[in-house]
This record gives structure tokens, sequence and C-alpha cells, in this order.
């Protein structure tokens, strides 16, 4: 089993490398968590994002929490949570505190420019076994899409969204009378 | 101070869908509402949150609160903006765990992991449209996608090894 340690540690790591946003954590949390340790499965990982997104508040701390508390209930959501806090507040105070132009520094643009298609190569990488794992197949393969069209194109909010799936999915289990 | 708590205990209540939705709320509150920063500021913080590591909601946060009380306000800030998620997604995290089994219950979530897939390709949509401005970030995209699925190499070094090459080479 896992201890708060080496919690903590893993989520210190993946705070520290989490940028760009908390879909930025999603390959940094599958490898250390899913892969590496096997703490979690890659389908419970992925209800965790779920839940984490139907949930106010940031992402990453939800998905932290979520995560966190799989583990080791409410001490390992609190080292988690500490460990994805820890690596922005120091950052961003040394920054306040000394360097306040910091974003318009030569190497940091720099570093930047190669970045961010690095985040976007991560996310987009582990999305196909994550649809096989889903459940992905061409007779479904529209929701994600307009899914996909609606938030990331139209600018539609994801609220709404999921709660007309949640909706949808209580009434189709209605209907089916498998409660 | 405690005004300044309770404004961010509500920017984590009611933003919904991360890191942009919260800096919109953050904006209304912190610049429109409450004057604790000049927008110019405030544009300034947007871009050191998302070139900084960590969640952008939480730098943003320790920001405001750095600039307004120094440390403690950064402590205040960060810890007011989790809060709501601390209660709200523990519950959330509860009530999966209790009704999991429920044939119910995983039909939401199975719809619902489709939806993230959704989410997900959206939110690559929204990073995506600023990292590819030349030839050379497609050509760090290609490198980054070829490395992680040849040799299932750790995300955090080829995320390191991104920054170094863009030093020195961009």
């Amino acid at each position: 089993m896992c201890s708060l340690i080496s919690i903590f540690t893993t989520f210190l790591k993946i705070g520290a490398f989490t940028i760009g946003g908390a879909y930025a954590m999603i390959p940094l949390i599958r490898r250390e968590v899913c892969q590496r340790r096997g703490w979690m499965d890659d389908l419970e990982f992925m209800d965790g994002i779920a839940a984490a997104q139907s949930c106010p508040g940031p992402i990453a701390i939800n998905l932290s929490i979520y995560v966190g508390y799989h583990l080791r209930k409410g001490k390992g959501m609190a080292v988690a949570v500490l460990g994805t806090v820890i690596p922005s507040l120091i950052s961003i105070i040394v920054i306040a505190a000394l360097f306040t132009r910091y974003a318009e520094a030569e190497p940091v643009r720099r570093a930047f420019r190669a970045l961010k298609p690095a985040v976007v190569a991560l996310i987009a990488l582990p999305m196909i076994e994550m649809g096989r794992k889903a459940g992905l197949k061409l007779s479904n393969c529209w929701f994600p899409a307009a899914v996909l069209l609606l938030v990331g194109l139209a600018d539609v909010s994801p609220v709404y969204i999921i709660l007309l799936t949640i909706a949808f999915s209580v009434w189709t289990s209605l209907r089916k009378r498998s409660l | 101070m405690l005004e300044l708590f309770i404004t961010f205990v509500k920017i984590g209540l009611f933003s919904f869908g991360g890191g942009y939705a919260i800096l919109a709320m953050i904006q209304q509150e912190v610049v429109s509402h409450h004057n604790w920063l000049t927008q110019g500021e405030f544009t300034d913080i947007v871009a050191i949150s998302q070139m900084t590591p960590g969640p952008i909601a939480i730098n943003a946060a320790t920001f405001i609160g750095y600039k307004t009380y120094g440390i403690p306000g950064s402590l205040i800030c960060t810890f007011g903006v989790i809060l709501p998620s601390l209660v709200l997604m523990l519950v959330l995290t509860l009530t999966y765990l209790k009704l999991r089994k429920r044939p119910w219950f995983q039909n939401i979530f199975k719809n619902l992991r489709l939806l993230s897939l959704g989410l997900i390709g959206a939110a690559l949509i929204l990073i995506g449209k600023g990292a590819f401005p030349d030839l050379w970030s497609v050509g760090v995209f290609a490198i980054c996608l070829l490395v992680s699925w040849r040799w299932k190499t750790n995300p955090v070094y080829v995320l390191m090894g991104a920054a170094v090459l863009g030093m020195v080479l961009g």
C-alpha cells in the first residue's frame, strides 16, 4: 500500500509539472498513480476526471482530492492537496517578491514556447488508450465529438453538458427499470 | 483580510469548469468589484500564472494574496479558493465510493467518461490555439509525441527536455 510520504512527494512532483491548467495533470497522474505505482486503475481515474469537472473549484485540486481520498482517505486527501499547492505557492511568492517581470524574460518565454506544444502532445497521446477503456465505439463517438465542438469551439460551459448527461443517464436507467 | 478570504471562497464556490472560468471570476471580483488590483496588474498576473508550474487558479490566488497582504495573504487566498472544493469534492468522492456498484450510477459514469474525452479534446483545442505559432513549435510537438509514444518516457522528463530545448534553441 502507499505511504502518506509517497503520496505527498508524488503530488509535489505532479504540482510542479502541471503547466497550463489541470488537463496537463492528466498524463502526469496517469503515469505516476496508475501505471508506475498501480494505486488506481484507468477507469477509476477517468471517473475522477469526470467528477472533478462536475464539481466547482479548480479541477486540478478536485482531482487531487479524489485521488488522495481514494488512496488513504482524509489524510491522503490532505497530503495530495498540499503536494499540488506547495510548488505553486513557493514559485509564485518568489516571483511576486523578486521578479514581477518574470513572464517577459527571454529564457522564460523561450522555454514556454516549447512547453506549450509539449503539453499538447502529452495530453493528446493517452487519449487513444483512454478512449478504448472508456468504451469508445463508432456508434457512440458522436457524443465526445459533439462535446469537443460545443466546448472547444462554441464556448459552451461544460456544466450544462454534464448536468444534461447525468439527467439523461438517470432517465435511461429508469426506463430500463434497472435501478 | 477576512473580506479577501470570503471573496476567494466565493470564487472557489461559483467557478465551474476550471482555470479560465476561475480567472474570469477573479477578474470580476478582484478588479471590477473590490479594486484590489488594476486591469493591467491583473493581465500580468494571468500571464505569470500560465507561465509558472502549478494550477492556474492557485497561482493567481497566491499572487493576488501576496500583492495585497504578503505571505499571509497568499496563504489565505489559496486556502479560500480550495476550501469549497475540499468540502464538495469530498462529498462527491464519498458518494462515488458508496454508489459505484449500482447499475444506474455506473450508467452515469459510463456516459461521463465519454464526455470527459470530449472535454479533454476541447482542452487540447484551447491550449493548442496559441501553441503553434511557427514550424519550430510543430517540431517540438512531433518530437515529444514520438519520444513519449516510442519509449513511454515519463512526462516529467519530456517537459524538462522541452523547456531546456526551448531555452537553448528557441
